[in-house]
């Protein structure tokens, strides 16, 4: 899946007033993106190759497609990006890393694959989840990127999340890493990366999504977070990620999976945040951007999506928050 | 001008290892592409033999120049900078440039943390921040670094909370800059308790600051930090606040945030009825994007069998 961004732009053609979800020319878009290996682009990003296939599949599950890529060769794919150790790399020949192998094995649970692993890698999910396991750091609970050692709460959410869809929670002490991401939580209510690092969306997001697999969204102080999460609607209906910072498509998803894993959805006006999103289309090529106006991408396009299948947008496939 | 390898003497004893891509990888449009492609192919195939010489520096500093996201390349370079005897400093003033090219790279930064902590100096740092702020001064990862920097080196101290200043002086919009002051004055003490004098001091710099743009968020959630942490009750900034919202002059509520503590202190002092109006110029007239917030908040109060 290329991560090239274009060639489309959100929002530049006027919009009918009756303001509608392109929805074929989505799933066309994310089918161009693998044929565009000419491009410089396509191989500058392919460190994000694993990432992009499975924002990819899953802006084609949203959109009521999920067939639109084919499934043998995207197992196909994302197995030869499997490493001996059990972690996965952003493509062939590339390091494993937690978010490669975080994306694998979604892709894998999307595509219902976790027996064609079996029989193509031998313990394959056993050593995947042990590959994750040795990455939490004992002492506090956190886990690393990759034997590198760079940590953020996006690896441990990441961390949880895999296991979970593989069932091999038990792989880990969940209580450290519970521990870890109620220390990241800060005085406004909100959660950054580390410990005492700022607030941000997307953190709240892994802290929250971690939490709620953990079952321990007792610990949250839901109201300061959920007026926090609030407070990033802007007047244009658009979500920002952090005080005075400009709205961005992909918060539709960010701050929205967090309110809805807080049952808060509705506190954000959710008929200017869908009029919002759907101002970010390419009505003609299809994808969306970060704000009307700017290049399409898959990323803004899934997140984009899941925010609207969040808001119930009428046609979308309904998303898990977690 | 783009660089080759397979006509480097140099590199004759190495053979490029392909990409395997699962089929044959299209020409390439632009000259850029065949020369990243070579790199690429050298470097797969200096890792395979886990070589780390003088020549992979300057292989992984050629393709960190033409992608530097690619993290592999950052973390063969880490190592093979461990096991050459090559100056730590020279490394940091090569990342100089390349990180103020590449302003939201994330490898960038953790390779310079870990190149800082062998040094084991936080010298020439402040500047090089100073520099990478002038382009983005809100960068989460600069700021991040900036407070592992505090931490490693344990610079709590005047001069830092003076350069914070500077910066929320600069624009007093700039969430990271009071999220870092957070850190000097409460989060980054471990626990340490705060003195009287210091909560006193950090309420009023954050009314000074709510002076000047009475609705920018940053500071009203600091001061709603600083008199949580201090245990003091809301009523504490009640004149304060009454300057800015007041329920007799409905009509002149220069900020919803101070509505929102307004409503805290009629909740405090056990005022109900002042409270949901209160809740309801916020639900209907000064913040109504957020009514189904505010009305949860009367739902709340109502529950309660407060007296008004």
């Amino acid at each position: 899946m290329s991560l090239v961004s274009g060639p489309g732009r959100g929002g530049m053609t006027a919009i009918p007033a009756e303001l509608q979800l392109f929805v074929d020319k989505h799933v066309r878009y994310i089918q161009s993106l693998d044929t565009r290996k000419d491009e410089l682009e396509y191989w500058l990003t392919e460190h994000l190759r694993l990432n992009g296939l499975y924002w990819g599949l899953t802006a084609l599950h949203l959109l009521g497609h999920p067939d639109a890529l084919p499934r043998q060769e995207i197992i196909g794919f994302v197995l030869s990006c499997l490493h001996g150790n059990g972690g996965f790399g952003a493509a062939p020949g590339h390091d494993a890393h937690i978010l490669y192998t975080v994306s694998g094995v979604q892709i894998l649970a999307t595509l219902n694959a976790f027996d064609e692993l079996e029989e193509r890698v031998k313990d394959g999910r056993k050593k995947i989840g042990q590959y994750i396991a040795d990455l939490q750091d004992p002492e506090t609970g956190t886990f690393a990127g990759d034997e590198w050692g760079e940590r953020d709460t996006r690896f441990l959410y990441g961390a949880l999340n895999a296991l979970s869809l593989m069932n091999l929670l038990h792989l880990v002490n969940v209580d450290k890493a519970v521990e870890y991401v109620q220390s990241c939580a800060n005085f406004d209510g909100a959660y950054g990366t580390r410990p005492g690092a700022e607030s941000h969306a997307g953190q709240v997001f892994t802290c929250v999504g971690a939490l709620t697999i953990a079952g321990r969204l007792d610990l949250v102080d839901q109201d300061k977070l959920g007026a926090w999460l609030s407070e990033r609607q802007l007047k244009n209906g658009g979500l920002n990620g952090r005080p005075e910072k400009k709205e961005d498509v992909c918060y539709s998803w960010w701050v929205m999976s967090s309110l809805a894993m807080l049952n808060k959805l509705h506190w954000i006006d959710g008929k200017k945040l869908t009029s919002f999103i759907l101002q970010c289309q390419d009505p003609e090529g299809g994808g969306l951007a970060d704000r009307p106006g700017d290049m399409v991408d898959v990323f803004h396009t899934v997140f984009g999506l899941a925010g609207l299948s969040l808001l119930k947008y009428p046609g979308l496939a309904e998303v898990d928050p977690v | 001008m783009p660089r080759f390898y397979h006509d480097d003497p140099a590199w004759s004893d190495v053979e490029p290892i392909a990409q395997d891509d699962g089929g044959p990888n299209p020409l390439a449009a632009i000259a850029y592409t065949d020369e990243y492609s070579e790199a690429m192919g050298y470097l797969r195939a200096v890792m395979a033999n886990n070589e780390y010489s003088e020549r992979v520096l300057s292989l992984t500093e050629h393709i960190i120049t033409m992608n530097p996201a690619h993290y592999t390349v950052w973390l063969y370079r880490a190592r093979a900078l461990e096991q050459t005897d090559t100056s730590l400093a020279d490394e940091i003033a090569w990342l100089n440039p390349t990180a103020l090219m590449h302003l939201k790279n994330y490898q960038i930064w953790h390779h310079r943390q870990t190149i800082i902590d062998r040094l084991g100096s936080p010298d020439g740092e402040a500047d090089f921040i100073a520099t990478m702020l002038g382009q983005d001064s809100k960068n989460y990862h600069v700021w991040s670094y900036r407070q592992w920097l505090v931490k490693r080196f344990g610079i709590f101290d005047d001069k830092e909370l003076a350069w914070t200043e500077s910066m929320i002086e600069e624009d007093v919009r700039n969430n990271s800059a009071w999220n870092h002051r957070w850190f000097l004055v409460v989060g980054g003490r471990g626990g340490q308790g705060v003195s009287e004098d210091i909560v006193k001091r950090e309420i009023e710099y954050a009314q000074t600051a709510i002076r000047k743009a009475p609705q920018n968020e940053s500071p009203w959630n600091y001061l709603r930090g600083i008199i949580r942490h201090a245990k003091l009750p809301t009523s504490t900034v009640k004149s304060f606040i009454l300057a800015f919202a007041d329920l007799e002059k409905p009509d002149e509520v220069y900020s919803s945030h101070a509505l929102d503590l307004l409503a805290d202190i009629y909740i405090e002092e056990n005022k109900k009825d002042k409270a949901m109006k209160v809740l309801d110029l916020l639900a209907n007239k000064y913040d109504p994007i957020r009514a189904h917030y505010w009305n949860y908040r009367k739902g709340l109060l109502e529950e309660t069998g407060a007296v008004g």
